[in-house]
């Protein structure tokens, strides 16, 4: 026992004469790091951009103070859309005392947006954010992270963000200051800590979700990456101006083609600013609309613009320009929460024949002289129904109104075309699953599934919700919900209200609002209604009915509706496309 | 208590408050047992009942009116994403409206 004892020691001593450093360069290197890591300073610390703009350096140069490498303390650590940058700065207005003048607020923005922005690859997962959609976002990668964060806002904030270790440390500690209940709400671990082992049979995680929030998101969503690197390695040109096609859909009024002119906005002198003229069509409706806009590219990808028509009817414009620079799409919105969105894609208009879509998408067996509108670009002149394919069963018989831009194809649906979806061919060029052959209307879907809508009208405003219906066939196995549905597009319907029970005899529906023909729900006044128990607001759950005629067998279907509270505050950065 | 007696009335109410069956509280656990703070319903301290839905995804289970609680959101900061915050960035905000169920068309919309 005495003599092991004595081989331990002399094991120790051994042990330690080993651990005294060496003279080499990597044992000096190691100690050193492990030296930073017991001071608990950042091994990213070095990651910072270095910010070689006057204005930045002249507005935000007395808290953010320079290094020796240009690198300003904190800015130069994080990267962010202008959205986030937009947001920065009007904290540090609104709580830091900044004065800034608009003008350079929009210059620091752009330029911050530029340097210390994202490449298409890290934006594009939160497009989302960026273009206002009410979407249910499920992050996969960390339940935990996501749980911490969304709490309290949308998981899009965090998708848009590059921070090094410390950068994210301090956004945590930011939170905890500004709102010190995120601390009890999200932050920290609530209830004893864990002694058993999880189900997996590890020990437990005694780590507070914050932590395990910022080990995660130092990983997934450092200041450094390959991505980064190389787009600003890249810098493609601004070089926008041109003619470009113009395709898109808006809810409730449904598929829309034109055209969209882009100059360069000779006013600023960077030339990544611009002024478009669009012109577009509804399918359904042959509504035409004009806009003029104004627009500003952010970061060689991220568009940023307004448009209105004759001065009203204002649209945001939030766009992703792919590298290529041939095509861009994103979203155009408006509304008090955003929630009226056009999807729109653009492409460049060149020389070849471009299909961008049809007016009309579902036909049914046996029909005859069904008139479907084509629209795209450089249609040859001199079309003829040879020169026009909708594949098996489907005979174009004419041709009518042909245009390089659009045309009409009258066609005959044979009785037994076999049912499904069919690519469409116009002078050799082919745009699959143009179209749709069917025989019945099996079901009908409400679509958003979960509506959304908020009481105003009074002291905010509203939010609304359109539905829309679409008829479903069943497919070739004959039953609903499978993966060989198809969707045969929207139905014109009759819209309902019904009560959806959740709470006996509050009447919800006789509140809540009213749906028109169109789909279109309008929420009912805000502030507490005297006709309700307890003074209760006009909130509720619905359910929003379609119902289809079709012959002697209706069809119905129906979405859940959430008729809720305001927001009483806005986080929006409408400033960044003005 | 085993060892002291109550002299006066106050004593003797405090010893009832102590001794007497449990009041019912918001929130009770079921069988009994030792009840956590009394958390008056309609004010929430995490993120429960929800701002836009309930747990059920409903609105059943939401604060009704809105406006009843609305100023506890404010200035305890619960809902520093829905509602401003008296903290920073809007101290202010309900010196308009002493009472936000008689005069929440005076409430402001902020932009933080």
């Amino acid at each position: 026992m005495r003599f092991s004892g004595i081989l331990l020691m002399l094991l120790c001593a051994l042990g330690s004469a080993a651990q005294t450093p060496a003279p080499d360069a990597s044992a000096q290197e190691a100690a050193k790091q492990a030296k930073e890591k017991q001071e608990g300073r950042d091994p990213q610390a070095d990651d910072g951009i270095p910010i070689d703009n006057d204005l930045v350096k002249q507005q935000c140069g007395a808290c953010h103070r320079s290094d020796d490498k240009g690198r300003m303390s904190r800015i130069s650590y994080r990267r962010t859309t202008p959205e986030g940058w937009q947001q920065t700065i009007k904290r540090m207005v609104a709580l830091n005392g900044v004065e800034l003048k608009p003008e350079d607020a929009r210059a620091i923005v752009k330029y911050l947006s530029g340097r210390l922005g994202l490449a298409p690859e890290e934006a594009r997962p939160g497009m989302f954010e960026s273009e206002r959609r009410m979407i249910e976002y499920k992050y996969a990668a960390d339940a935990d992270t996501e749980r911490t964060c969304n709490r309290c806002h949308s998981f899009g904030r965090v998708l848009l963000q590059r921070r090094t270790k410390q950068e994210w440390e301090l956004l945590v500690a930011m939170h905890r200051g500004y709102y010190p209940l995120t601390d009890f709400q999200a932050f920290r671990r609530m209830g004893p800590p864990q002694t058993q082992p999880g189900p997996d049979g590890r020990p437990p995680d005694n780590r507070h979700p914050m932590e395990k929030a910022l080990a995660h998101l130092s990983g997934a969503f450092p200041m450094k990456t390959a991505e980064w690197a190389a787009w600003t390695a890249a810098q493609p040109s601004a070089r926008l101006e041109g003619k470009w096609i113009l395709s898109g859909n808006e809810a409730g009024k449904g598929p829309f083609f034109g055209e969209v002119t882009v100059r360069r906005n000779d006013s600023v002198a960077a030339g990544d600013e611009f002024l478009t003229e669009i012109r577009y069509t509804f399918a359904r409706s042959g509504q035409t609309v004009s806009r003029s806009g104004k627009s500003i590219l952010y970061a060689g990808f991220q568009w940023r613009g307004r448009s209105s028509a004759g001065g009203a009817d204002e649209l945001r414009e939030v766009l992703l320009v792919e590298r290529n620079r041939r095509e861009m799409s994103g979203r155009w919105f408006s509304g008090a929460y955003d929630e009226r969105g056009l999807d729109v894609r653009l492409v460049r208009a060149g020389s070849d024949v471009l299909i961008t879509g049809v007016g009309r998408e579902a036909l049914k067996t046996g029909s005859e002289k069904l008139v479907i509108p084509v629209h795209g670009a450089n249609f040859p002149g001199g079309l003829t129904p040879r020169d026009v394919d909708f594949g098996p069963g489907v005979t174009v018989n004419r041709v009518l109104e042909a245009k390089p831009g659009s045309f009409q194809a009258e066609v005959s649906v044979a009785a037994n075309a076999v049912v499904g979806r069919r690519d469409l061919a116009v002078a050799g060029v082919v745009k699959e699953s143009a179209v749709v052959v069917f025989d019945k209307i099996d079901g009908l879907k409400v679509r958003p599934q979960a509506g959304m809508a908020r009481v105003g009208g009074v002291a905010f405003p509203k939010q609304f919700q359109q539905f829309e219906a679409f008829g479903f066939h069943n497919g070739p196995d004959g039953k609903p919900d499978t993966k060989d549905d198809l969707d045969l597009g929207v139905m014109d319907v009759q819209w309902s209200i019904e009560e959806f029970t959740a709470t006996f005899g509050d009447n919800d529906k006789e509140f809540v609002g009213q749906i028109d023909a169109g789909g279109l729900f309008t929420p009912a006044i805000d502030g507490p209604n005297p006709k309700r128990n307890n003074n209760a607001n006009n909130f509720g759950d619905v359910w929003v009915v379609a119902t289809l005629p079709n012959g002697d067998r209706p069809l119905r279907a129906r979405a859940h509706l959430l008729v809720t509270v305001p927001l009483y505050m806005k986080w929006d950065q409408p400033e960044v496309s003005k | 208590m085993k060892h002291l007696t109550s002299v006066n009335r106050k004593a003797a109410r405090m010893e009832r408050a102590v001794t007497a069956d449990p009041d019912v509280v918001a929130l009770q656990r079921p069988g009994g047992g030792p009840q956590g703070p009394h958390i008056p319903l309609g004010c929430s301290f995490v993120f429960s009942p929800g701002w836009e839905a309930d747990s059920s995804g409903g609105t059943a289970g939401l604060c009704q009116p809105v406006e009843r609680d609305l100023f506890d959101c404010h200035s305890g900061c619960f809902w520093p994403a829905q509602v401003p915050d008296q903290l920073n960035h809007a101290p202010n905000w309900t010196s308009k409206c002493a009472n936000a169920q008689k005069d929440w068309r005076k409430i402001d919309l902020v932009f933080p």
